[in-house]
């Protein structure tokens, strides 16, 4: 298996500290106000002056063709976040989503236009990524947010949701179709600047849990772009390249979702294993009931665990992940439910309350199944790869 | 293991273990089992691995290369047919056993006769609660001689010294089988070891187990792929209707998790990990419960097909069940494991636990 280097296991600790001291208390005072932190919250800025060590999966400058590219690490940062709070770990500044859509496409100009922001320490930023629609959420190769080419500007009209940290964000990767007549073939990825005339948040979302990062929906209305905000220029695009991308986009945040459900998975082992040894006599059936669904925890988590290292290495080593990051995100999300489950049932009636964090991870905890695409997605997705299962069944 | 990816000896080990599985092994399934046993010149060829002795250490008389290395070769010779594989590897279960036990003049000497293939040799896990008269299965070709015994922190080693009788069990009648009554044995040896160390022999018998069964249900998921590809009901092929597909993408993605879970336990023992049982025992777990689900599905895709003897899928689901009865069968692993888990830290932030 993997093996951590120490400069690795310096940041996890030091993701570890921060974590306790901020991430947590702010997860918990979001979710009691129902709104996420506020953009000038303390720690952003913090997070911001040491250089976004925990404000994403993957660095601004760096990408597979760079050595100093660490997505094992990242990954475990990303795992450490989310063990105490996903919420606040997705709220944190940084280029988010749309760093990896970036990764995948952008020319190398557009990569420093884009992620040069991020090396102002003095102010925290976000960047984010939109691809659902109202009418294309699953499915998205039906999106229906249209771009069109006036000169040498693009314009693009439709509507996103389900977008995280849009609301705050300096820039949003925007995927539209120059023509849904050709499927994939018309995807093209824009980057929209926090500004833009026509470009408008209509909502935040009010969600059941996660709410530690604002979810909002946006319109675009006849929003001008300069043709350098195409991501890739446009020979980019052609032999479906974007719809490729976008795919190539989800096969690391896949993964992402899965180290995330991990952390989450352990926080709930964790709170219920300390309540084992604090609360249970030392023997007796419901000990020994509670250590065999202690065990079962242990277990799945460590197999979701290695699933998403995979993922992750196969796209670190160059290989082909997209398989493996379905079959990643299809094994995790239901584990994560049964970890906070079982750790709900271990506590007993007093799961149910409110100050003990187990009842918001049960809330917390079920965007994983939905988020970067449910599990009948990931089924569908991964039966197209092993027998050709086709589109129209 | 380090970073997924197996060795470039491995690979090539396994695919001699494919080539050998493919022309000898897949193409006379049924006839093995009509034998009770593998051809000899199959067996000749795997004892010139040796698959006994792969993962034995040096002083042993193995050649030491490794469990990853085992596991994986297990994976594959048993994706062709597994039934004979408890004989054929005679050190199989027991390698954990024979590298813990005190004595290593009796562990030479065990291992010797094994590896000459003179004897078989037989794992078990005595019911502490209910206690064990017998071993209710071992391997009979060659005739079953040595088993280990390994439970709380105690292992020992008996030898059959009486007679024996046939057992017709549920699946892996290729490798004969016969059970004993502990009447019929002498005692040779009996240790406590401490409890780690036969966590650790108790881990090592069960991903043996856990390696076959990975094999087993990548084969069960090929032929159902294959079946339900080319059958046709309703119109289209039985896996193109949604319901079918999603249960087949299931099973792969859980035969998937199964193969990096063994492997993972591999390396652990391979690194010589102190919670390297606890490990493995969770891999073997984790593989039961997918293998059933991936062998059932095999079944039931193939409809009243999967029911008969025409096809293998009733073969796999008879011996993925087969070998999760091994070793104590899966409620002592989990016992195991649950008495563990309060102290086994984090397999990978071990050294952040503290700071929790």
């Amino acid at each position: 298996m993997i093996e951590l280097d120490r400069r690795t296991m310096e940041m996890l600790e030091e993701v570890r500290a921060l974590g306790r001291e901020h991430i947590r208390p702010m997860g918990l005072e979001a979710d009691r106000t129902a709104s996420p932190p506020p953009v000038d919250h303390p720690f952003y800025l913090i997070c911001t002056r040491q250089g976004g060590l925990i404000s994403g999966m993957i660095g601004a400058e760096e990408g597979p063709t760079s050595l100093d590219w660490k997505p094992v690490r990242n990954f475990l940062i990303g795992e450490e976040t989310a063990y105490w709070d996903r919420g606040v770990a997705l709220s944190l500044p940084g280029p988010g989503l749309g760093g990896p859509a970036l990764r995948n496409t952008a020319t190398p100009e557009q990569r420093q236009r884009f992620l040069a922001i991020f090396d102002d320490h003095s102010t925290a930023r976000w960047g984010a990524m939109a691809m659902t629609e109202p009418g294309a959420g699953s499915d998205v190769a039906r999106i229906a947010t249209r771009a069109r080419k006036d000169g040498d500007e693009w314009v693009l009209n439709g509507q996103k949701m389900f977008c995280s940290n849009s609301a705050r964000a300096d820039w949003v990767v925007v995927w539209a179709t120059v023509d849904p007549a050709l499927g994939r073939g018309g995807h093209r990825a824009f980057v929209v600047e926090r500004g833009t005339p026509g470009f408008e948040i209509i909502k935040v979302e009010h969600k059941m849990g996660s709410r530690g990062y604002e979810t909002a929906s946006f319109v675009l209305d006849d929003v001008r772009l300069p043709a350098d905000n195409l991501l890739g220029g446009e020979s980019f695009y052609e032999s479906r390249k974007g719809f490729k991308a976008s795919m190539a986009t989800f096969n690391m945040t896949r993964p992402l979702h899965t180290a995330h459900g991990v952390g989450m998975g352990r926080a709930a082992h964790d709170f219920a294993l300390d309540f084992v040894r604090a609360e249970y006599p030392a023997q007796g059936r419901r000990r020994q009931r509670a250590l065999e669904r202690l065990a079962r925890i242990r277990r799945r988590l460590h197999t979701a665990r290695l699933m998403y290292l995979q993922a992750v290495w196969l796209a670190k080593t160059g290989q082909s992940n997209a398989l493996e990051a379905s079959y990643a995100k299809m094994y995790s999300p239901p584990i994560v439910l049964e970890a906070v489950v079982a750790a709900l049932d271990i506590l007993g009636e007093a799961g149910v309350r409110n100050d003990r964090m187990l009842e918001k991870l049960y809330r917390d905890a079920k965007i994983l199944d939905i988020g970067e695409g449910t599990q009948q997605v990931q089924r569908v997705v991964v039966a197209r790869q092993l027998f050709d299962f086709p589109r129209d069944a | 293991m380090r970073d997924f990816a197996l060795a470039a000896e491995v690979e090539e080990l396994c695919a001699a273990a494919d080539r050998l599985g493919r022309s000898s092994l897949a193409p006379a399934v049924r006839d093995h089992e009509e034998a009770g046993a593998w051809p000899a010149a199959v067996t000749d060829i795997l004892d010139g691995f040796p698959l006994a002795g792969l993962d034995l250490p040096e002083s042993l008389g193995g050649v030491d290369a490794g469990c990853l290395t085992k596991v994986a070769v297990l994976e594959t010779l048993a994706l062709h047919d597994a039934a004979g594989l408890p004989a054929a590897d005679r050190t199989g279960p027991t390698v954990g056993a024979l590298a813990a036990c005190p004595d290593r003049a009796l562990a030479t000497s065990v291992a010797a006769s094994l590896l000459a293939g003179e004897a078989s040799s037989a794992f078990t896990v005595p019911d502490e609660e209910l206690g064990s008269s017998e071993l209710f299965w071992g391997p009979s070709n060659p005739p079953l001689r040595w088993i280990w015994a390994c439970a709380g922190s105690e292992l020992a080693l008996v030898e059959v010294t009486g007679p024996v009788r046939p057992a017709k069990v549920l699946a892996f009648q290729a490798s004969g089988g016969v059970a004993v009554p502990f009447a019929s044995t002498t005692e040779r040896g009996r240790w406590d070891i401490g409890v780690h160390a036969a966590l650790a022999v108790r881990g090592r018998a069960r991903l043996w187990a856990a390696a076959i069964a990975v094999g087993v249900a990548e084969a069960a998921l090929q032929e159902t792929l294959q079946y339900t590809t080319d059958r046709v009901v309703f119109g289209k092929p039985v896996a193109h209707h949604q319901g079918n597909a999603f249960d087949l993408a299931f099973a792969a993605s859980r035969v998937h998790a199964s193969r990096l879970v063994v492997r993972d336990a591999a390396a652990s023992f391979d690194r010589d990990e102190v919670d390297a049982g606890f490990w493995a025992t969770q891999a073997w777990l984790e593989t039961m419960e997918n293998a059933f689900l991936v062998t059932d599905i095999g079944i039931q895709l193939l409809g009243g097909h999967g029911f008969i003897v025409d096809h293998l899928a009733e073969k796999r689901f008879r011996e993925c069940r087969h070998l999760a009865m091994l070793a104590g069968a899966l409620d002592a692993a989990e016992a195991d494991v649950a008495a563990a888990v309060l102290d086994v830290p984090d397999a990978l932030l071990a050294g952040l636990e503290q700071q929790r």
